[in-house]
């Protein structure tokens, strides 16, 4: 697919997204890409380098393991995905946006297409499974018609109608967390970023999580998940990313957590 | 638009609920320092109406010659009267200047001199009564610019001192009232923004889901309103209620002032809901501003 019909899908006025380093970011990887990275640093005002020139792109599609221990720049990188950060150097795109010269009024439009889930849940204690999930919608100015029919699939589609009317606190932690993934879905991202989302729950829970994650991406979500859980990026031999001390030390294919050999 | 005023106010509405202790704390603090603010307001009006009371009763006398004729003394009578500064002026004629010497000597049990005397020696005179105490000066002026004047007496150092003791008063109420509005405006903000920090994980997650910032800011926007007006209702029902017992009490004191009780509830009114309102939505917008997109 073309820049050209790229642009063409979103609403809102044209802007060229600078096709040259898309096109060379985007050659020979099949399925054009949600996110590229070219050539990122992030330097915070107290100095600290989070990240140093990562280099990474994510076709659509795919299903990605980011890992490394802590505090090597996994954060730090999500955040640049939903632009709470600004990359220092270097460019990043989302789904052909630059997020860096994205004006201040669209922000929150591009945020609409990154879903995020977190390891702590972030759900509202005062709402119940069905409003905490409409609250996706509702804040973006969804019509209460779209938002019924919207929240009904996504509750179906992570196994929690039975649970619609209950609150965050009457929950197990497996099913809160299918609350967040509910929320995280519900308004089509183009890209579903997790954090850790297996990190507050037991094992068994988290392969539930997992295969939910899964079952999302073969609908055609990608799907961008940090962990520390070496088991299960292990045994899926997916995509991983290896992050340490901000560099890109490792980027393959059907990849373990720890390096081979 | 509608149905974004829609969501604002319905989410205003729920959270103000769900959050019942937040928002209890915030409207009480919200009814005190309204309470704090009319309270004072009442008194600084009562104040300056005793100020004008006081003010009325400096007046320039004029004592006219004898020889003057009736058409002279009305023109001049006209024309003082005319004057901004001027509230009111009274002829009084030799027979009525008489009259009071009189009714005074025998108000104090003694002898009626006049009886003495085969004419009447007590001039005419005109009586200014003033709006304020410093404008002596131009009205005295004015009056001995008059061939019909004999002269003028001097109250200038009465008038000063009046103006003195108003002057400050009007000033020193004025600026009480200043710090505590400013005292009342820094408590009514702060008590808001504990209750948005308390949410700020609401906030967070409306950030993060996309939502843009009229769609954070608005519901807080209008929640701040509501513990505003809520606290306005709450202050006037207090004020309404202590008002009758009040009322009684100060009603001598309120006859001899020129006030009326009709026009100082309703300024109360507007204050308490104005300031109700205002603080609570300013309070609110200042405290949000801090979650918004960077």
């Amino acid at each position: 697919m073309t820049i050209e019909t790229l642009s063409d899908r979103r609403r809102g006025p044209r802007r060229a997204p600078a096709p040259t380093e898309l096109d060379r970011a985007s050659n020979g990887l099949g399925p054009r890409p949600v996110l590229v990275l070219n050539n990122v640093t992030k330097t915070y005002p107290n100095g600290r380098n989070a990240l140093k020139e990562v280099d990474l792109v994510v076709p659509e599609g795919d299903f990605v393991f980011l890992v490394g221990p802590s505090g090597a720049g996994k954060s730090t990188l999500m955040k640049l995905l939903i632009r709470d950060e600004v990359a220092t150097e270097g460019t990043v795109y989302l789904d052909g946006d630059d997020l860096a010269k994205l004006p201040r009024r669209r922000v929150a439009r591009v945020r609409r297409k990154v879903g995020i889930v977190f390891q702590d849940f972030k759900l509202l204690p005062t709402k119940t499974v069905r409003e905490n999930i409409a609250f996706a919608l509702e804040v973006t100015g969804t019509s209460r018609r779209q938002i019924r029919p919207a929240v009904e699939r996504v509750m179906a589609l992570v196994g929690l109608t039975g649970q619609a009317a209950q609150y965050p606190h009457q929950l197990s932690g497996g099913e809160q967390q299918r609350t967040a993934i509910a929320r995280a879905l519900v308004h089509d991202p183009r890209i579903v970023i997790a954090d850790e989302p297996t990190g507050n729950l037991d094992p068994l829970i988290s392969w539930e999580i997992i295969q939910l994650l899964l079952r999302i991406n073969e609908l055609g979500v990608t799907v961008l998940m940090a962990t520390h859980d070496a088991d299960v990026v292990t045994a899926l031999r997916k995509r991983v990313v290896a992050l340490e001390d901000g560099h890109v030390m490792r980027d393959e294919l059907g990849g373990g957590y720890h390096r081979r050999g | 638009m509608i149905s974004f005023l829609a969501f604002s106010i319905s989410r205003a509405w729920q959270s103000f609920w769900r959050n019942a202790a937040m928002s209890i704390a915030a409207t009480a603090t919200m009814t005190l320092m309204l309470l704090l603010l009319s309270g004072f307001w009442i008194v600084q009006a009562g104040l300056l109406a005793g100020l004008e009371f006081v003010e009325q009763k400096v007046q320039v006398v004029a004592d006219l010659n004898d020889g003057a004729s009736e058409s002279a003394i009305a023109s001049l009578q006209a024309r003082i009267q005319a004057m901004p500064e001027v509230l009111e002026v009274d002829y009084v004629t030799k027979e009525q200047a008489l009259q009071r010497f009189q009714a005074s000597r025998q108000a104090q049990g003694q002898e009626d001199l006049s009886g003495y005397l085969q004419v009447n020696p007590l001039p005419a005179s005109l009586e200014v009564k003033l709006r304020k105490a410093d404008s002596f000066d131009l009205v005295q002026s004015a009056l001995r610019a008059d061939p019909v004047v004999d002269r003028v007496k001097n109250i200038a150092d009465l008038a000063g001192r009046v103006a003195t003791i108003t002057d400050f008063l009007r000033t020193a109420g004025l600026g009480l009232l200043a710090i505590i509005g400013a005292i009342v405006l820094f408590i009514v903000i702060n008590t808001i923004r504990l209750a948005v920090v308390g949410r700020s994980e609401e906030i967070e997650i409306m950030r993060l889901v996309g939502a843009s910032d009229a769609f954070i800011r608005w519901p807080f926007v209008f929640e701040g309103a509501m513990v505003g007006l809520f606290g306005a209702a709450l202050t006037l029902g207090v004020l309404a209620g202590a008002s009758e017992p009040l009322g009684r009490f100060m009603f001598d004191f309120f006859r001899i002032l020129p006030f009326s009780v009709g026009s100082i509830s309703r300024d109360v009114a507007l204050l308490v809901v104005g300031a109700g309102m205002g603080l609570g939505v300013l309070g609110a917008w200042i405290s949000v501003r801090t979650y918004l997109i960077r």
